[in-house]
């Protein structure tokens, strides 16, 4: 008996509670999915199903197996997963990716630990934003990646969430560079600096929307992206931009003459990134890439997990209460 | 029609939800789809489910919509409205339970009225009605409890973090109550058209629609006073949906199910909320076009 095939039929059934749309849903008739899960109740020597003229009911003994079988499956398809890397390539292959924003120290200390840990295997390694990466998943073109939240997770795995803290960069004539923590208020007057919205709708509002809530709301957002034409704004436009310090070429001990970046006081923004990958699709080598990314993140980059939960007030159109 | 499905993704793209939608014209039949057969979690859209089984049943005669049924405070489906939030005993009618399951979408209402008429029963009739992608597989109530164990001991608290978004059973439709965009357009149809239930007890089920209280998702694309909008919302940790009917005063009216998943995790998007009736006016406005 093929037992993997057998457990989709029992999932399928599970799922559908009917044989009908279960067979649609497999590709296959309905005589032989019966059959099937008539010869998996005799294999394993329990009833899954109440079987009516009308419907089918899950009997509690199948209900204490079906968790099990979902394992089993998601198990077998990252098995199949590791055969088909370790296939294509002589000694497999892994497509991963790296948002833009992530610094090069990180690339550098990732690539490194990730060699350490799995030097037979070859890592192939993408720039691509947390939405091209999501698009990367769904058409199976790429493994694993960091990515930036929030974004829709639906289908995914992720590794830890760590929060990278944003600070301010600003011309080193300007009072704010005196200090040793920017207030978010004391930027009122100052442009805004972000990268264009559309490449991230939902990072973009919150870093607006918590601005706002810390005191500075900018008149102008001007959008930009590259290092250099970032510091061209900052240097000559009215404008600041609100960066990780990892970015920066302080954080390597260079000293940029008229540029300083400054953490903000009470650490108000952050990024938060973790690594993701499909839904039943982790095996070993996502794993290392996973480790490797988020070791990176917190020696390079300062990276750190959430410390202190903020409070959740559900209101009354969440319709739900726990 | 072409550019409405690139408005409606930019509408949804830019309040930061993935979205899917179906209207449709009741009388003509002229629809918009925008992933209508897209397999959705639908929560408490469900309750509609519910509330046309009963009225079916009551029109069998196998109950009376004026019964009385006591609803004491222990063993309530919790929830943050209606009997669900009360803490006295209650004795009310099975229409009023029916009122408050559909206006304020109270969960101990819904599950009084789901245990009076049975899960089987609501699956029945969605399969009569021709919804073959729609099921119930369990009551609000044990949804509700499938999250309690999935977040773990922070509680609610956890529902804000990926990692607990990305494990919950009540987020994956094939485990969960689920339908489609275009599932239920129609059985918005059948019951404006009196298919669903005989016309007295149809117009009691479109009165109760078109009193629920919420008007931040589809009501909010249609500021008119001379429109009506009837509907009933669905929420979940990053899911919000809403599917009714809109009438114009010219008789135009049109079934609208809106499904969305936001990117962020928190609980309060006025965005998110915002863009259901955005984009259901979008396809609304496309169907009454010359």
């Amino acid at each position: 008996m093929d037992l993997v095939r057998h457990l989709e039929c029992f999932v399928a059934v599970a799922e559908e509670s009917h044989f009908g749309r279960a067979a649609a849903r497999l590709g296959m008739a309905q005589p032989p999915l019966s059959q099937r899960i008539a010869r998996l109740e005799r294999e394993l020597g329990v009833r899954l199903f109440e079987r009516t003229s009308r419907q089918v009911t899950i009997t509690e003994a199948g209900t204490l197996l079906l968790a099990e079988a979902r394992e089993l499956l998601a198990r077998s398809e990252s098995f199949l997963a590791t055969a088909r890397r370790i296939r294509d390539g002589e000694t497999g292959l892994l497509r991963a990716a790296l948002s833009p924003d992530i610094s090069g120290e990180t690339v550098a200390a990732l690539l490194a630990a990730f060699r350490r840990h799995h030097a037979g295997l070859e890592l192939e390694l993408h720039e691509l934003s947390t939405a091209q990466q999501l698009a990367g998943f769904a058409s199976h073109d790429l493994d694993v990646g960091l990515i930036h939240h929030p974004c829709d997770v639906a289908g995914l795995e992720l590794g830890p969430v760590l929060r990278r803290d944003l600070g301010v960069l600003l011309p080193r004539d300007t009072a704010q560079a005196g200090l040793a923590e920017v207030p978010l208020a004391s930027l009122t007057g100052y442009d805004l600096i972000l990268f264009p919205r559309d490449s991230a709708p939902a990072v973009y509002d919150d870093l607006l929307t918590a601005c706002a809530r810390g005191g500075y709301t900018p008149a102008a957002v001007r959008h930009g992206q590259g290092a250099s034409f970032v510091r061209g704004l900052v240097l000559s436009a009215g404008a600041v931009a609100l960066v990780p310090r990892d970015t920066q070429p302080a954080a390597t001990g260079e000293r940029d003459p008229d540029l300083v970046w400054r953490p903000l006081a009470g650490a108000p923004l952050a990024w938060r990134h973790s690594v993701a990958w499909p839904k039943g699709r982790g095996d070993a080598a996502v794993g290392a890439f996973a480790d490797a990314a988020t070791q990176a993140l917190r020696t390079t980059a300062g990276a750190r997990a959430e410390t202190t939960a903020r409070p959740l007030h559900l209101r009354p159109a969440s319709e739900f209460w726990l | 029609m072409s550019d409405v499905a690139g408005r409606l993704r930019a509408a949804f793209t830019d309040a930061g939800v993935t979205g899917w939608l179906h209207a449709v014209d009741i009388d003509s039949g002229a629809q918009v789809d925008a992933g209508a057969d897209q397999p959705v979690c639908t929560a408490s859209v469900h309750k509609l489910c519910v509330l046309v089984t009963l009225h079916e049943q009551a029109a069998a005669g196998l109950l009376d919509l004026t019964e009385q049924v006591e609803c004491p405070p222990a063993g309530r489906t919790p929830g943050p409205t209606g009997l669900a939030a009360m803490l006295d005993p209650v004795r009310l009618s099975l229409r009023d339970a029916a009122f408050l399951m559909m206006s304020v979408s109270d969960n101990t209402a819904a599950d009084l009225l789901l245990r009076r008429v049975g899960l089987d029963a609501v699956n029945r009739t969605t399969d009569r009605l021709g919804l073959t992608r729609t099921r119930a597989v369990h009551g609000f109530g044990e949804m509700l409890a499938t999250m309690r164990e999935d977040a773990g001991p922070a509680g609610a608290q956890a529902l804000t973090d990926p990692h607990v978004i990305t494990r919950l059973r009540a987020l994956d439709p094939a485990r969960t109550n689920r339908s489609t965009p275009r599932d239920m357009t129609r059985l918005l149809g059948t019951i404006w058209r009196d298919e669903a239930c005989p016309p007295e007890q149809g117009a009691a089920v479109r009165r109760i629609l078109g009193l629920q209280v919420w008007p931040h998702r589809l009501a909010s694309g249609f500021p008119f006073d001379d429109v009506h909008v009837a509907g009933k919302t669905g929420s979940l940790p990053t899911l919000r949906n809403e599917v009714g009917v809109v009438e114009y005063p010219d008789g135009g009216r049109y079934a609208v199910a809106v499904f969305t998943r936001t990117a962020h995790t928190a609980a309060t998007l006025p965005a998110a909320d915002a863009v259901i009736g955005t984009a259901a006016r979008i396809a609304v406005d496309a169907l009454r076009a010359p």
